[in-house]
């Protein structure tokens, strides 16, 4: 099993690994690099609390002082408890998908099968997800972590 | 009662369904399916050795295969695969190819055994069985395997069977997969495990029957001798090395190589896929006439920290009379095969990997219809759970830190069906397999690929457009890579192709396509959008005639305005269009026109985290537009094409404004929404599936309730 250095998974979280370097990660797996990536977000993050998983792109679970695990953004924005879904506690907003402003003509589907749920972070503005479902549709709960 | 952990075949069972019985109770109670890796603990290398001369025989014989067809589907795009199997119907080692069949064959297999063949057909040497009865083995109609027993001095030592997707099956619509289909009864003709070949030969009676029931026999004949050529390629191989091994040997072999792969599956599990439990929905839907509806595919994944993987799919939509569902077999097919090429890419493949998966898949649902009258074409939500499926799995290694394995949903591939009678006069039936070459899904490291992917085949490719001019008596006037197809994110899933085709002179053709409903099929992940729906247009009565004549350029590209494509734009015709693909052949006279598109890739991460260099080069290679560069990745670029940064700080800086401005609460977005729940105001298709799944599902309808805090009796 290979083992890589941490410069060389920054550059991976950075989205800056060069191709032929994704390929090398790809072809010969490392173990341990769950604890490897949540040492290097420790650093990266600067927060005291341990982070204790990453959830997706930019959320994260973190342990505050008082023991809570909750998800917390990378710009700080807190979400509640991780086993709760974050997206109760972000801004919504439902876009019909022939509003023209994502998409042009027969690229948008028809509102009456679907529309567009769009997940804000309510601190950085980040859209965290974009769920295309009916009007109605409960919120998809994506991913709570065994901890 | 204890479990007896011999083999099936040393339990002096006299009959293969005796032994099936045995070993299926077996694993059941113990989870286990051979005991003990004997033979890999003696001499580790001469089990992979010895693997790798079986693997050989199986890939070889996919390679001679493929120059035996005649159908551009099979010699071109590649659908086809070859499948080693135990006595008892568990694949050992499969070639490369249409891996959403390293289980189907094995279903087939051990149907026939049930099914008592043994005593009630015969099976014996040099015996081939066809089945394209999708709910005994495949997919539909289309999906047709040849299958034989061999043996070894007087004992059988296994199966080994080929699979061909065969692109005209003599159904209502040509072509096999006709988006209109409401039965069995018009898919074609289905043989269920019929024995077509004896001493080596497929007989001729079982030839005639296939002449006189499709519009062209050529396809289906000539990949059966192209299975039957493969699989004697296989036999012969087993044969020799039973001869040098033993086979004793063999058989301890071909059972440790299922139970290797077993536990290496569950230990790739539990080394690379962060336990927890996901979720996604995949869509799809009906869309004939009065019975629309909306079809979910919510997928449940649990990993645990031993490396369980236990998938659940309560909350498919019934099974009905339409063609969007899939049978069991298939649907498993469509889930190993996202398990394969996303997790357990480089393992052993075979049946090992099913058994290490625990699946719920409830009964009388589109993903296992029990009526076996019912058509299952086109899969619907069976495909779905798929790319559902595949976004699961890419958040529990994005969660371990795997950002180089994480990626969004694949393209829906869907395209066009032609019949009718060619230019000299025969009757022609097919479908173009060129939606091999979809948009591929962005991943979490780069874009997808454009107009290079399917799901169902990783060797797949569009094929040249000559070749399938040659069976298919359209005439393209363009394929070319779609602009703005993939769904916009940090990384843009890949576009796929658009063609323009035309009906020509002296032939007389009708053509349909098949896709879904006006919906968003592929859908983006972590803040990426969804691909785009489907689309046809039709153009009747067209002045390409006399554009040909006089001898101007065609115009027969998209452009960069998908509201208005330029060929539609720039040729005179009585335009038709259909959002989401799904359209009966009908008949086109010469000089009509029709244009499809294969899929494209979702989208990943929040698009205005878009590297501008990155819209730059798509704008500059015609990808997408200088608008949706501003419009979606808020990137301003000058004059000449390069990235204008403080105007494009600014843009993107006024775009977060605007989502703070417009976002509600959760909270508040819910409690408005909850007064429309309540009212049950939701349109037809919408309204379709709510009262099916609500009705079928109590897991759905218990979270449905929940959510909206809504009475314990609603329903819709």
């Amino acid at each position: 099993m290979a083992n890589y250095a941490d410069d060389m998974i920054t550059d991976l979280l950075d989205r800056k690994l060069p191709l032929d370097q994704v390929y090398t990660l790809q072809s010969d797996k490392d173990l341990g690099r769950r604890d490897q990536v949540l040492a290097l977000w420790q650093r990266r993050l600067g927060w005291t609390e341990p982070v204790l998983a990453v959830i997706q792109e930019h959320l994260f679970v973190v342990e505050t002082a008082s023991g809570e695990r909750v998800t917390r953004c990378d710009c700080g924005a807190e979400f509640g408890d991780y086993r709760a879904n974050w997206k109760e506690e972000a801004l919504v907003y439902e876009r019909n998908p022939r509003d023209g402003e994502i998409y042009v003509g027969s690229h948008a589907a028809d509102p009456d099968w679907q529309i567009l749920r769009e997940f804000y972070c309510p601190g950085c503005a980040t859209l965290l997800d974009v769920e295309p479902v009916p009007v109605g549709y409960p919120f998809i709960h994506s991913f709570i972590p065994e901890l | 009662m204890t479990t007896e952990l011999v083999p099936p075949r040393a339990t002096g069972a006299n009959s293969l369904k005796e032994r099936l019985a045995i070993q299926d109770r077996r694993i059941a109670e113990t989870g286990v399916f051979e005991p003990e890796l004997r033979l890999k603990g003696a001499d580790p290398v001469a089990f992979e050795v010895l693997f790798t001369k079986i693997h050989q025989a199986v890939i070889n014989a996919r390679e001679v295969a493929l120059l035996i067809s005649a159908s551009p589907a099979t010699r071109e795009q590649g659908e086809i695969i070859f499948g080693l199997f135990t006595p008892e119907g568990d694949s050992i080692a499969l070639s490369s190819g249409l891996m959403i069949h390293v289980h189907t064959m094995s279903r087939a297999i051990k149907w026939m055994i049930a099914n008592d063949y043994e005593t009630a057909v015969g099976i014996n040497q040099g015996d081939y069985f066809f089945n394209n009865d999708s709910f005994i083995g495949g997919g539909h109609p289309s999906d047709q395997m040849l299958i034989t027993p061999y043996y070894v001095d007087g004992e059988i030592a296994g199966w080994i069977g080929g699979l061909t997707h065969v692109v005209e099956t003599g159904a209502a619509e040509p072509g096999a997969m006709g988006s209109s289909f409401t039965s069995r009864f018009v898919e074609g003709l289905i043989l269920p495990c019929l024995k077509v070949g004896i001493n080596d030969q497929l007989t001729r009676d079982a030839e005639i029957l296939v002449e006189r029931s499709v519009r062209t026999a050529v396809p289906w004949l000539t990949d059966n001798r192209a299975k039957l050529t493969g699989i004697k390629l296989i036999r012969d191989a087993m044969e020799q090395l039973i001869g040098e091994i033993g086979a004793d040997r063999y058989h301890q072999l071909s059972r440790e190589y299922i139970e290797d792969t077993l536990r290496a599956s569950r230990e790739k599990v539990r080394r690379f896929l962060h336990p927890g439990r996901y979720r996604d929905v995949a869509w799809r839907g009906v869309s004939l006439t009065g019975q629309e509806s909306l079809m979910q595919a919510p997928c449940e994944l649990v990993v645990t920290r031993e490396g369980r993987i236990i998938l659940d799919y309560d909350g498919v939509p019934s099974a009905r009379r339409q063609p969007f569902q899939g049978t069991l077999p298939l649907f498993e097919g469509m889930l190993f095969n996202a398990l394969i090429q996303n997790v357990f890419y480089d393992l052993r493949y075979n049946d090992g990997t099913f058994l290490a998966v625990e699946l719920h898949v409830p009964e009388g649902t589109a993903c296992n219809p029990t009526d076996i009258f019912l058509p299952t074409t086109l899969w619907g939500p069976a495909y779905a759970g798929l790319q559902a499926l595949g976004s699961c799995v890419a958040r529990a290694y994005f969660a371990n830190g795997y950002l180089e394995e994480a990626h969004a949903s694949g393209p829906l591939t869907s395209g066009n069906l032609v019949g009718g009678f060619d230019q000299y006069g025969r009757p022609v039936g097919g479908q173009c397999f060129e939606f091999a070459s979809s948009g591929m899904y962005a991943t979490a490291f780069m874009d997808g690929l454009d107009s290079a992917f399917s799901d169902f085949n990783a060797e797949g490719d569009m094929g040249d457009a000559e070749v399938w001019e040659q069976g298919m008596p359209q005439v393209w006037l363009a394929r070319e890579i779609r602009k703005d197809g993939g769904g916009f994110g940090r990384y843009r899933g890949g576009n796929g192709i658009h063609s323009l085709y035309m009906a020509p002179e002296g032939a007389r053709i009708e053509m349909g396509s098949f896709g879904s409903p006006p919906i968003f099929s592929t859908t983006g992940i972590m803040g990426g959008y969804p691909a785009p729906p489907l689309r046809t247009y039709i153009g009747r009565g067209s002045n390409l005639r006399s554009l040909i004549e006089s001898g101007a350029d065609l115009p027969n590209g998209e452009g960069l305005d998908p509201a208005e494509p330029a060929f539609v734009k720039a040729i005179s015709a009585d335009w038709e269009l259909v959002l989401g693909q799904n359209y009966p052949v009908r008949e086109l006279e010469p000089g009509s026109l029709f244009s499809v598109v294969t899929g494209d890739g979702g989208g990943f991460g929040d698009p205005i985290e878009r590297e501008p260099l990155h819209v730059a080069r798509d704008v500059a290679n015609a990808l997408t537009s200088a608008e949706t560069a501003e419009r979606i990745y808020g990137v301003r670029l000058g004059p000449d094409g390069s990235v204008d940064a403080a105007a494009t700080k600014e843009l993107r800086s006024a775009m977060r404004r605007r989502r703070l401005e417009r976002g509600v609460p959760a909270r508040e977005y819910k409690a408005t929404a909850r007064e429309r729940v309540l009212a049950k105001d939701f349109p037809k298709p919408v309204q379709a599936m709510y009262r099916d799944v609500i009705r079928i599902s109590r897991k759905f309808a218990t979270e449905f309730r929940s959510f909206w805090n809504l009475p314990a009796d609603y329903e819709v």
